[in-house]
């Protein structure tokens, strides 16, 4: 399959000139920082003196340390209820928000503010919302003659602040699935009225067969998303020095750099997340060749 | 007015300069001034009356320019590792004294003994116990530049409407646990407290707990810095004194409750009584209730508190090291503690300005003598390669404990274990 047209000519000159920054940037930017990183993960250093080579000792000790395992298993857990979330919900509110209906655009957009608001003004307010004593949602909890719930202790920190990560990413997974129901063609949706079919029918006949693409793509960029989840998590349940009561990785190799001096370790820590994603991806792009249909 | 006053006061002191240098022979008038950066950490604040400070020193130093770089309490950390790995460190910087030998033990500090060896007496006048964290085999590497101890600051008006007597400096463990208890109350009648005894901190050793366990006959880590400490018996028991405030009275706030408060509790007129240093007066002083301090209790080991500096360092690399020690010289000297005293932040470390107006009489009328007093049964806060991780793993560690998920004994020896492990991995 082919895309577009190709340069030809002069153009092939403007068209490299014109790449070039940020072909730059990627390679001293992204492919420089990956390259240093793995180099580092294999030394010992404390940014202030000399490193020295460990070899892989590093990788090993991360799995003898009960801090970084705990952030692990958090960042798994958190994925593993973001990811369906963010893809179920924001499909359903695009479905929802495809429509002609008086408003749509206000709608959308409101939707959407999540996704353009600082998540540190946000998480203020949803620690609002979640207080124990003081919240709004143990408020009408009461109201309602249930008891306060301690939405942000241990127990349940982790699915409250999932629930505020999914908030925030529905906006950016309504735009991408409106992009793929758009160009789904109506004549399917008439043809199939005209066979009888209902709109449950249609959803799951026509609809979601035809929105594969987007959904690959939003799993995709949630996974992403998931594994470098911080700032809500940071707001919502840091506690005394750079800790979280739902630590994950990323808290991890911060705190391991720049407050422990272990920035091999932490190297090693942002390595080992690295290499678990990219095996993700290869499984979803294993998905991608069965499931995936692209008209 | 002011400004004008200021203006030709400078002036004066340029003309005055300028004819100090002709007599020594019109040195160094000729050449362009020496640059140099301090680099701190703080309040915004806190940069005008360094401004100042830098103003004072370069009137007495015409050929040394200072620029002071203020910056959040994180940020700083991170840029200054930055600055440090770059080889492009700032001149002087400020340092949090439980840090220094992560810095020192790592070769990125200048020994600065030879320029007090060539200034003898200019530590004459500070408070020992402040100079002590900065001691290495090889000698200073760093002086202390303000102090902070801890003590309770009260809530005068909580006090009052209470009917409760304010806190005594002859107090005891006892008495600050039964005051906090007859203070805290559900002012709205929702069946919820709202208005806590007292406040610590849960993570840091300094404002609240080390107190308690010194008070007890305990102690955080050993000498030599190789076995925590704190599940010693005699620790134990002050933890175990905290946590039935928590838990069984309820007036101290567990972490859950305060982070619904913004944080600071007693500030937000939620708490009679917390566990501060010198650092918080500024911010209360706009607090709309009266309030003053008073020393930490004593508990069947005596009265204790916990003793803390900020100090500043030279870096190695710097380019200057002699304007940047005289930078230090300046800070420390009488006019330099007196503006630095009257800031407000934080107490002087130079006895005779600990002892005079421009602390005492500060614009902030609390009894800021008692920070000068509880220097007598003070402990330093530990100094030691490593303090960081260690801190971090006791604090992550009581997270559950405090968060009433986890039992105190049990926490405590996963803990001493825990902490034990990460002093081995920074010998």
């Amino acid at each position: 399959m082919e895309y577009g047209l190709k340069p030809l000519g002069r153009e092939k000159f403007w068209f490299w000139v014109m790449l070039i920054p940020t072909l730059i940037g990627l390679t001293f930017g992204a492919l420089g920082s990956i390259l240093a990183t793995l180099g580092l993960s294999l030394t010992n250093w404390d940014l202030l003196t000399p490193p020295t080579w460990a070899g892989l000792s590093n990788y090993f000790a991360l799995f003898n340390n009960p801090a970084y395992l705990k952030a692990l298993t958090n960042t798994f857990k958190f994925s593993a209820m973001y990811v369906p979330g963010v893809v179920i919900i924001s499909l359903f509110v695009a479905v929802l928000m495809n429509r002609k209906i008086r408003g749509v655009s206000i709608f959308r957009t409101i939707y959407f503010l999540p996704a353009v608001t600082s998540a540190v003004a946000t998480a203020l307010v949803w620690n609002m919302i979640y207080g124990r004593d003081t919240g709004i949602l143990n408020f009408i909890l009461n109201l309602l003659g249930q008891p306060s719930i301690c939405w942000l202790c241990t127990k349940n920190a982790l699915m409250s602040v999932v629930v505020v990560n999914i908030w925030g990413a529905i906006g950016e997974g309504m735009i991408i699935f409106l992009a793929g129901l758009t160009a789904i063609p109506r004549e399917y949706y008439e043809a199939s009225t005209i066979d009888g079919a209902g709109v449950f029918d249609q959803f799951f006949s026509i609809t979601l067969p035809l929105v594969t693409p987007s959904i690959f793509f939003q799993t995709l960029i949630s996974t992403i998303n998931a594994f470098q989840a911080y700032d809500y998590i940071y707001m919502m349940t840091r506690q005394g020095q750079g800790d979280s009561s739902v630590p994950v990785v990323v808290f991890s190799i911060y705190r391991n750099a720049w407050n422990f001096f272990r920035y091999g370790g932490a190297s090693a820590q942002a390595i080992e997340l690295a290499v678990l994603v990219i095996l993700l991806m290869a499984f979803y792009f294993w998905l991608e060749r069965r499931y995936v249909v692209y008209e | 007015m002011k400004k004008i006053l200021f203006s030709l006061a400078m002036v004066a002191v340029l003309l005055l300069s300028a004819c100090g240098g002709k007599t020594v022979g019109g040195n160094a008038t000729s050449a362009s001034p020496v640059q140099i950066t301090y680099m701190e950490w703080g309040d915004p604040a806190e940069l005008d009356v360094w401004k100042a400070i830098v103003s004072d020193f370069e009137a007495a130093n015409p050929n040394i320019q200072v620029n002071v770089d203020v910056s959040d309490w994180d940020s700083y950390w991170t840029k200054l590792k930055t600055l440090l790995a770059a080889n492009t460190p700032p001149d002087v910087f400020a340092m949090d004294a439980p840090l220094y030998l992560d810095y020192q033990s790592r070769g990125v500090l200048l020994n600065i003994q030879p320029y007090i060896d060539n200034n003898p007496g200019m530590l004459d006048g500070l408070f020992p116990n402040t100079l002590t964290a900065y001691q290495t085999p090889d000698g200073y590497f760093g002086l202390p530049r303000d102090f902070q101890t801890i003590v309770v600051f009260y809530n005068k008006d909580m006090f009052d409407t209470a009917g409760v007597p304010y806190p005594q400096s002859n107090w005891t463990y006892d008495d600050l646990r039964a005051t906090a208890k007859a203070l805290t109350k559900d002012t709205n009648g929702d069946g919820k407290i709202d208005q806590f005894g007292y406040v610590i901190d849960p993570w840091d050793f300094e404002p609240g707990m080390s107190e308690v366990i010194w008070a007890n006959g305990g102690d955080l880590i050993n000498a030599d810095h190789t076995q925590t400490l704190i599940g010693e018996p005699n620790a134990r028991t002050a933890f175990q004194f905290l946590h039935d405030m928590m838990f069984v009275d309820h007036s101290i706030p567990d972490p859950n409750t305060s982070s619904q408060y913004g944080g600071d509790l007693f500030l937000s007129g939620n708490a009679a009584m917390i566990a501060m240093g010198h650092w918080a007066v500024p911010s209360y002083s706009e607090a709309g209730f009266k309030w003053d301090v008073v020393e930490m209790p004593s508990g069947p080991a005596g009265q204790a508190t916990s003793v803390n500096s900020a100090g500043f360092v030279v870096a190695k690399d710097s380019k200057n090291p002699d304007a940047a020690f005289a930078f230090i010289k300046f800070v420390l000297s009488t006019a330099g503690q007196t503006r630095l005293a009257e800031m407000g932040f934080a107490c002087p470390v130079l006895e005779s300005v600990a002892k005079s107006d421009a602390f005492l009489k500060q614009s902030t009328p609390i009894d800021h003598q008692i920070f000068i007093d509880s220097l007598a049964f003070a402990h330093m806060k530990p100094v030691f390669k490593g303090y960081d991780e260690w801190s971090s793993a006791i604090g992550d560690g009581l997270t559950p404990m405090w968060n009433g998920e986890a039992e105190l004994n049990p926490t405590l020896d996963q803990i001493v274990a825990q902490a034990d492990a990460v002093l081995a991995t920074n010998k």
